[in-house]
């Protein structure tokens, strides 16, 4: 049973507006490392924050591990999101804490609100942050201020951040585009091993062909709002590129 | 599984011990399962030590905060107790109900009273408009000489306009209104003084940070073409601080037409004499109809200070 | 003009050769808005009686005033025990109505910025309308309405500063959350973090030194008014100065004021300089 289902997903941001997606479907599977390639302005980032519905979207299903997303709302919408873990393009880190402090934050979810208020997170959490932050190679950085990192090393607390949630799925918004090449590279190679370390399937939004095809098993493309290309990476050529592309050439 | 390194398997093992020491509810770690590495025990017992420091560091951080708070607590309460406990007049204000009662007496318009109104509320808006026009007026060799940039002479008149700066605004338009009552008299003249005297200091002050923030090449430019130091002024300063100062300007002047409503209270005319004339005839519902009088003069500056903004921009 | 160039209508060629500042209706409106600003003020100097040709004269009048009448203050009057335990509940006043302003400025604050408001239908508008209630009402006329309701003493006075306060700190604070970046916040949503832990851990790490700063300044503000909402009877070291200026005793005023000038002076000293350890930690 794939873990995430999009069927027919719809969505624009004013009632009269342009329609941003245009009736997407796609199944993301438990093993799944899940490329959106396309142009920009596609769509991608909406339909990816429709997933976790930090966008509302305006018709069509989601189902995340069986469950409808679309209906959800305060508290088990709080419980959707804590189960899905969320990497950003510009790291969206909180300035002014410090390293330590921002991987905890992804512990909100499960943390009442006294706890949050004096920063007072339980030793198993400063545990797993410090594990994590070992394991993303952050572990001489956990009391700098996160302002005080480069742009790799923030994406690194990013990603320690989103699995601090002990997440059954990731979203990647644009996870590289922030970055030089060989940082990205990096960083997709990081993200990779240990969403397969925690057993996490990944969908990612990139911009970045090559790095799609190198990472990723699997590859939609979208344009425009519409999906032209859905299937395993290998299958994806110059001519499917060009057409998803197609907008961009012009 | 190819890519699990060394640090992978000692993360595996601390996530069991972490599994044992959370018990059954929240164990749903999703580490891999397979077998451990052969250093993982050092590492699990360097992170346990790191997690002492923290979890060490951050509860003195947390008793630090709370002397601090304590101490801030205690101030409240102290002065709780000399201003609000000892006091009041508890006799006198009597139970809630007698509050409420007095508070009650508030509702309600005089419709009466409006033809009244609206010389008093005109002169109050005039007031308003002079006082900072003149503010605006004697601010200009203030902001020049409070300018570390240009000032014309550091020494003297750097902290000779300082000085104006900060007697401007720590005297309290109603004592400066006091003062020009005592010499001018009574009357509008003494209001437009007061607020002119009070809006000087903030005015100037913006102006003069806005102008020691200036881009210097304008200015050499202009010095570059064979300007003198007032067409340096004109053409190089002005315009970039000029939507910065009118911004400050108009803003000072809505404040402004809220502090000329109540100089009536020591003779400087406007709105301030009728509303205190409603309250020392116990006329509290003509005090309420003042006080919506003055709303909407408020609101008409916020109005003309909304379009005058854009048009600044 | 036209006749050298046939194939050019002759308009356009006479629109590139000549140049003026001045565009029809666009000047037209400009100078219109200043000549109805400009006709407004002579009429207001007109309406209001103002006597412009004794206005140097009264820089004269101004200094001998000073001279004979507040000068020299009775600094003894102000040096008495009496009087220095008014200053001290000026003080209190101030903290209190400060530290109450501002505890009802954040949650007004928080809902009255348009970007983190728990709704913007309903609760937004409400908190926006106590804002402006609260601001558009002079601290002086507060003063008033609480001293008739509650009497005279130090309480309709600090409940007066509260309402100024909160009004005054809870627009700044509003403007701040509204100028944020809304990554982290974004981020915390994403999380499953709820609307308090968005603001603890999205929002107020990014405004924290800035609302230490308004915090500082509400006090300055705070403290400035204090020393003067005695003047209806709100508590404080106002009360002393409307009982000497009623007595006419100018040298005693001028001691008052002076005292009031230097403890303000005091104040701003202090907090610009808290102000500027609390920007450096930024």
């Amino acid at each position: 049973m794939p873990i995430l289902e999009v069927r027919e997903l719809r969505a624009r941001y004013t009632s009269a507006g342009p329609e941003i997606l245009k009736g997407i479907s796609f199944d993301v599977e438990a093993d799944d490392f899940f490329a959106i390639i396309g142009p920009s302005g596609a769509g991608k980032s909406t339909l990816i924050r429709c997933i976790n519905k930090l966008v509302e979207p305006s018709g069509g299903n989601v189902r995340f591990r069986g469950e409808e997303v679309t209906r959800l709302r305060g508290r088990e919408l709080r419980g959707l999101r804590r189960n899905i873990g969320m990497i950003f393009q510009e790291f969206n880190l909180i300035d002014r804490l410090s390293v330590m402090d921002n991987v905890l934050s992804g512990r909100l979810g499960y943390t009442g609100n006294l706890r949050s208020l004096f920063r007072a997170f339980p030793r198993v959490d400063i545990e797993r942050a410090l594990q994590l932050l070992h394991r993303v190679g952050l572990e001489d950085h956990v009391d700098k201020r996160a302002d005080a990192l480069s742009g790799g090393q923030r994406q690194r607390v990013g990603i320690a951040r989103a699995l601090m949630q002990d997440p059954k799925m990731l979203l990647l918004d644009e996870p590289t585009s922030s970055l030089d090449p060989k940082i990205s590279r990096e960083i997709m190679g990081l993200i990779k091993s240990m969403a397969q370390e925690y057993g996490v399937p990944c969908l990612c939004n990139i911009h970045d062909v090559a790095l799609a095809m190198e990472f990723c098993n699997r590859i939609i493309g979208l344009q425009d709002g519409v999906k032209m290309f859905d299937g395993p990476a290998e299958l994806m050529d110059r001519t499917k590129l060009g057409e998803i592309y197609a907008m961009e050439v012009l | 599984m190819p890519l699990v390194h060394e640090t992978a398997f000692a993360i595996q093992l601390d996530h069991e011990n972490l599994r044992r020491a959370r018990g059954p509810e929240t164990a749903e770690m999703n580490a891999p399962s397979n077998g451990a590495g052969t250093d993982a025990g050092a590492t699990s017992a360097a992170t346990a030590a790191t997690a002492d420091r923290l979890l060490a560091d951050r509860r003195r951080r947390r008793v630090g905060r709370l002397v601090i708070a304590t101490v801030l607590v205690a101030a409240v309460v102290w002065s709780v107790d000399v201003t609000i406990v000892q006091d009041t007049d508890w006799k006198r204000m009597g139970s809630l109900a007698n509050v409420l009662e007095a508070a009650g007496e508030f509702v309600g318009v005089d419709w009466g009273l409006f033809p009244d109104l609206a010389k008093p509320a005109l002169e109050t808006f005039m007031i308003a408009c002079l006082g900072t026009l003149l503010g605006v007026l004697v601010c200009i060799p203030v902001a020049w000489f409070g300018a570390l940039n240009i000032t014309p002479f550091k020494p003297v008149t750097y902290p000779l306009a300082r000085l104006m700066m900060t007697l401007s605004r720590s005297i309290h338009e109603i004592v400066w209104a006091l003062f020009f009552v005592a010499v001018v008299g009574l009357g509008a003249m003494a209001g437009i003084f007061a607020l002119a005297m009070r809006s000087i200091g903030f005015i100037a002050k913006m102006s003069a940070e806005a102008i020691e923030d200036i881009d210097p090449g304008p200015v050499e430019a202009i010095r570059a073409v064979g300007g003198n130091g007032f067409q340096v002024l004109i053409y190089a300063i002005l315009p970039q601080v000029l939507p910065q100062i009118l911004g400050v300007v108009v803003f000072e002047w809505e404040i402004n037409i809220r502090r000329s409503a109540v100089l009536g209270l020591v003779g400087a005319g406007g709105l301030g004499l009728v509303f205190f004339r409603q309250m020392n005839t116990f006329n509290f519902p003509g005090v309420t109809t003042v006080l919506l009088a003055i709303l909407g003069i408020i609101l008409i500056g916020e109005v003309v200070s909304h379009f005058a903004r854009k048009a600044a921009i | 003009m036209s006749t050298g160039m046939p194939s050019v209508p002759p308009g356009a060629v006479a629109h590139q050769l000549r140049w003026s500042r001045y565009r029809f209706p666009d000047s037209l409106y400009g100078y219109a808005a200043w000549i109805a600003v400009l006709g407004f003020l002579a009429f207001s100097v007109n309406y209001l009686d103002i006597p412009l040709a004794r206005i140097p004269d009264m820089f004269h009048r101004m200094v001998s005033v000073i001279a004979s009448r507040y000068y020299p203050p009775d600094i003894e009057y102000i040096m008495d025990r009496d009087y220095l335990d008014y200053v001290v509940e000026t003080i209190q006043m101030a903290y209190l109505g400060a530290l109450f302003g501002l505890g009802i400025s954040i949650p007004l604050g928080w809902f009255g910025a348009f970007n983190m408001t728990p709704s913007r239908r309903f609760v937004y508008p409400v908190a926006r309308l106590f804002t402006m209630g609260f601001r558009a009402v002079h601290e002086m006329i507060w003063a008033i309405l609480f001293v008739s309701i509650l009497g005279f003493g130090m309480l309709p006075g600090v409940l007066a500063l509260t309402f100024f306060c909160a009004g005054f700190a809870g627009k700044l604070f509003a403007e701040e959350i509204e100028a944020i970046d809304m990554g982290p916040v974004e981020a915390m949503r994403a999380t499953g973090a709820n609307l308090f832990q968005v603001m603890v851990f999205g929002v107020f790490p990014q405004v924290r030194v800035a609302f230490t700063g308004i915090g500082i300044y509400t006090w300055d503000v705070a403290f400035r008014a204090a020393t003067v909402v005695g003047f209806v009877g709100a508590g404080g070291m106002g009360w002393y100065l409307k009982r000497a200026v009623l007595q006419i005793e100018t040298e005693r005023v001028a001691a008052i004021i002076l005292s009031i000038v230097v403890l303000v002076m005091i104040s701003e000293v202090v907090s610009a300089y808290a102000r500027a350890r609390v920007m450096k930690m930024k």
